[in-house]
Parts: structure tokens; sequence; C-alpha cells
């Protein structure tokens, strides 16, 4: 049977990773194009979960927030931890197509609109930002798609507490363990198409808006 | 009226000082990498210099030194500046009519104004029909024409123009120097423009300043500047081909290495027994078919005939110096001249220009 209480957590998971990553992923985008001499050690660093196994990074969120809490909501086995892990797994995810849609854009462009006297932020707002959109909807595919695919860093923090942090993923390795192979495939299809979804989306759509934007 | 002057040594030196009136059409002529654009971007405040000063309209743009720093230095968007960049930088995103409207965000005026007033430039440029076009559907030419709306509907104080007519065709040029003619007369503004083309500038331009490695040599008419550039590097960059040198000796030029006085005319500037190298323009140098007491015999060594126009290459005899000449070709066969035939050149002295070896700012000028 499709586990209806694990989707809708899944989907909440993506929503709020998705709400609060992006616009950072926005901000810290932008800033990078402009970052000085600490650029290439901030790239690192926020490329690491792109490398660090999930499961190593569950394991000292679970060390360095066991106990903590915020607002007196405790910060392992609820729906904030993985909130907060699935904001540190993602990371990469947000800010690296931004980056690169920034980057793209040639510096001439940023003159013109400099030099035809818009403000940075107006040069932000009516320049940069709709030419680099084809970024910005790349990261919030790949940052949602992945975010409901996430299995160890959720599972180390947060466990499989039903409703709370049992996520799609999570739920379909329980119904294997429980030899409910019919439920698991059924998730397991649901996650597929959606990742098929997301593909699509990012290829095809965003494909035929590039030969128009260019 | 625009007065800069700015040095810097790095990221590449620069010492330019020049002067724009208004409605003047001035052009900025170097070699590729002399630092014309970069003096371009200089006074739109792209980027600022260590040293100089930049005032428009009595307007203080950029003040500096290296000494007590950059007291003043107005952003872009605060200079008032048309720029018309080299590869246009239109924004992609945006339609013509959009690209225009850009610079009148924050004139005051509500969105059908805007409209209104980028379209009546768009209008301007002759290209109102394409309003709604994308960047990308128009052609070459066309993006130029909305890159100049763009730079001009802000009414700007200067318009700086990069490189204009390096990636156009020929027609689109043609129609682009017709353009700038009635913007010229039109808007009464200093207009500066940047070109490695020494014909065009010629064409187009009130007055020349020749930038080399990033050294402004000398600003004059483009009259001016052929029959009397200031030193030989400036007759070389304008392309005079007959440079040669000599000793100068109180009116007297000794021609090096060949046996030759001139008298020439100077202002009593230059020390006894100078180097100096001299030129000679087309108009000063005759040839002819009977020797006289002040001609030069030669030798004819190269005739290239192209359409009406021949340049002969002729050898001084009893020298290593060649001189070109150039005539029509009617006159290559009143004169029968031929490869290896000997003919008589009279060059005519009033016409010669004598300069120091070195650039005016070198201290070595006059030393050799």
């Amino acid at each position: 049977m499709l586990d209806l209480e694990a989707i809708l957590l899944s989907l909440k998971l993506a929503f709020w990773t998705l709400v609060l990553l992006l616009p950072f992923g926005i901000w810290v985008g932008y800033s990078l194009v402009r970052a000085g001499a600490c650029k290439g050690w901030i790239e690192a660093l926020l490329a690491l979960p792109l490398v660090l196994p999930p499961t190593v990074l569950g394991y000292y969120l679970l060390v360095g927030l066991g106990g903590g809490s915020i607002f007196g909501i405790p910060l392992v086995f609820s729906f904030f931890g993985i909130l907060l892990a699935s904001l540190l797994i993602n990371l990469p995810f947000a800010i690296q197509p931004i980056q690169r849609a920034f980057e793209a854009i040639n510096p001439e462009i940023r003159e013109a609109a400099q030099v035809s006297g818009l403000t940075a932020w107006q040069t932000f707002r009516l320049i940069e930002l709709p030419l680099a959109w084809r970024g910005i909807t790349s990261a919030a595919v790949l940052t949602f798609a992945h975010t409901l695919g996430e299995f160890g860093v959720v599972l180390m923090v947060g466990g499989a507490i039903p409703g709370e942090t049992k996520t799609v993923s999570i739920a379909i390795y329980d119904k294997v363990q429980s030899f409910d192979t019919s439920g698991a495939g059924l998730l397991s299809l649901l996650l597929l198409g959606i990742s098929l979804l997301a593909i699509a989306l990012s290829y095809g759509v965003l494909g035929t808006r590039k030969s128009r934007d260019r | 009226m625009l007065k800069i002057t700015i040095a810097q040594k790095l990221p590449m030196p620069l010492q330019v000082s020049l002067e724009c009136l208004s409605g003047e059409l001035h052009a900025l002529v170097g070699p590729s990498g002399s630092g014309k654009t970069s003096v371009l971007r200089t006074i739109a405040g792209l980027r600022n210099p260590s040293t100089g000063h930049i005032e428009c309209d009595e307007k203080l743009w950029f003040a500096g030194n290296d000494l007590r720093g950059v007291s003043i230095a107005l952003s872009p968007a605060k200079r008032s500046c048309g720029f018309l960049f080299q590869q246009y930088a239109l924004f992609p995103h945006l339609s013509a009519l959009e690209n225009v409207c850009i610079p009148l965000q924050n004139t005051g005026l509500n969105t059908g104004q805007k409209k209104s007033t980028a379209l009546e430039w768009l209008d301007r440029m002759g290209i109102a029909n394409l309003a709604s076009r994308m960047p990308i559907e128009l052609s070459g030419g066309q993006q130029q024409r909305v890159a100049l709306a763009r730079a001009l509907a802000r009414q700007p104080k200067i318009l700086l123009l990069d490189e204009p007519f390096s990636a156009v065709d020929t027609p689109t040029r043609q129609s682009l120097y017709k353009t700038l003619a009635e913007l010229r007369t039109d808007l009464h503004i200093p207009i500066l423009l940047v070109t490695h083309d020494l014909r065009e500038a010629d064409l187009l331009a009130d007055r020349i300043t020749v930038i080399d490695e990033g050294i402004s040599l000398q600003t004059a008419s483009p009259q001016a500047l052929f029959q009397k550039p200031r030193n030989s590097r400036v007759a070389e960059l304008v392309g005079i081909s007959n440079i040669f040198e000599g000793v100068f000796n109180a009116g007297n030029l000794t021609w090096d290495g060949f046996n030759k006085q001139f008298n020439v005319l100077d202002k009593g500037k230059i020390p006894p027994g100078t180097p100096v190298a001299w030129v000679i323009p087309p108009e000063g140098l005759s040839l002819h078919s009977e020797s006289g007491a002040t001609r030069i015999k030669s030798t004819v060594e190269h005739i290239s005939t192209l359409g009406q126009i021949a340049v002969i290459q002729l050898h001084i005899n009893g020298s290593e110096h060649k001189i070109s000449w150039e005539a029509s070709a009617a006159e290559v066969r009143r004169l029968s001249l031929d490869i290896g035939k000997a003919t008589y050149l009279e060059i005519d002295e009033k016409k010669i220009h004598i300069m120091p070896l070195r650039p005016i700012n070198d201290p070595r000028r006059f030393r050799g």
C-alpha cells in the first residue's frame, strides 16, 4: 500500500529545504562571483557534502546536535533535525548551478547596466537575476529531487519515526526489510517518476529556453 | 566640454591628457593594445586610474593622486556617459524597446513615458519597426543601432564609442557615418571615438589624439597630424612612409647617409648638431625626366599600380635610401617610368617637417 504519510513528509521536507535554501543559494552564488582571495576555500567547503558520505555528515550532526534544541524542539530525531541535515547536504546542489549561471554573464553586460545608470540592486533585479534564471531553476529542481531521495543522513539524524522523520526513501527501505516488496516497488516507482520529471524539466524545458536567451 | 588627465603605472601604463569640446568628434587612434579602450573605460568610471582628473561640463567626475589617494570618484551610474560597447553588450533577455527603456529607469518617467521615449530613440535610429525583437533576432548593424539608442536615451553629457565600425559591413558602416554626423550636430556634446583605423578617424574626426603604449603622443586636426607629426613615432603610426633621419644645424638639415643638405625653418628650439627625424609629405615630391641643380638622381625600383593610383619606389643613387611616391597612372605614363629607369627627384624644402627622434615626453628626445 502507498505510504501517504511518508510521501507528504518527504514533500514537506523538500518544500522547506527549497524555500530556505534557494534564497541563500542565490545570495552565496552571486557573492562568490565577486569573492576575492578566499573564494577557492569557500567553494571547497561548500562542495564538501558532494564527496562526504551522508552517513558521516549524519554522524557528526548526531553527535554535535545530540541533546541540543531550538525553542525547546530537540534537533535530533525530529523534523527540524532532518531539515537542518537536508539544508547542509543540499548546499552544493543549490549553490553551484546558480554560481555558474552568474559567472556565465558577460561582464560587459553588467558594465552596460552600470553606465545605463542602474543601481547595484536594479542591476541585480533587472539584469543579472533574469539572466541567471536557468541556473536558479536548475538548482531548485536538483535540490527538490535530491531531498526527496536523501537516505543516509536522514536516517542517521532522524531515525524512522512515522510522520516525523520517516521519509519515502526510508519507508522504501523499511518495506523491503519487512518483505513488503510491492509497497516498496510502488514508492520506488513514485520516486523514479519524480526524478524523471526533474530531469525532463531541467533538460527539456530549460533547454528550449536556452536558444532564445542566448 | 570634457577634460581629462590620467596617469597610472599598473595594470598597464597610461599617461593621457586630452580635451574634447561640445559638438566635437574626437578620435582616439593607436595600434591594438595601446590603451585606447582603457581611456574610454576610465572616463566612464568602469575603472579608476591612480592619478588623474576627469571633468565634464565643469563637474568633477574623478580626482585623485598617488600621494593623497582618490578624493572624488563618481560611480559609472552617476557620470552620465553614453557608452557604445564594441560588442554592443545588449541585454539578451530584453527586447530592443526594453533595452532602451533600461537607462530611463531612474529618470522619474512612468512606464508609458519611458516606452514612448525609448520608441522615439529607436525611431531616430531608423529601427522603430524592430522594437519588439530580441537582440538575437537582430543583425549586427541593427544591434548596434539599438545599443546607440540605449547609450543616448538618458541624454548623456558625453558619448563614448568603442571601435563602433570594426565589426560591421561596409553599407552598415556608411549609414553609421551618416547617423554620427547627424547626431553630432543635433546633440552638441563631446563625442569620443576609439578606432585603430586612421582613415576612418581622418574622415570623421575634428581632432585626433594618437596613443601609443598608453601615452598620448599628439592631439591635432587630421590635416596637421599628417603634415606635422610631432615625432617619428607619430609619423610611423599615422602611416607616413617617407621618414628619414638627419642632423639639424641652425636651419640646415643634412640627410644621414647621403650628401644632401636642405634649408629648413624651425622655431630656434633645436640645439645645433641635433639628430632629428624628418618627413616629406607626398605633395612635397615631384619627378622629372631632366636633371637640374636641386634634383636628386634616382632609379625606379618598383611600381605597383592599384586602379588609377600607382606607388613608385625610388632608390636614391649613391645612398641606401628609398623613397616612395604616389602618382596617377597617367602621370606614370607621361614620365614613361619603368623599373630600372633613371629619373630626377625634386624635394620641396618648404614641405620638409623635422621632429625629435623620440616622443615629446621622453627627456632623451633631442639626444638621439
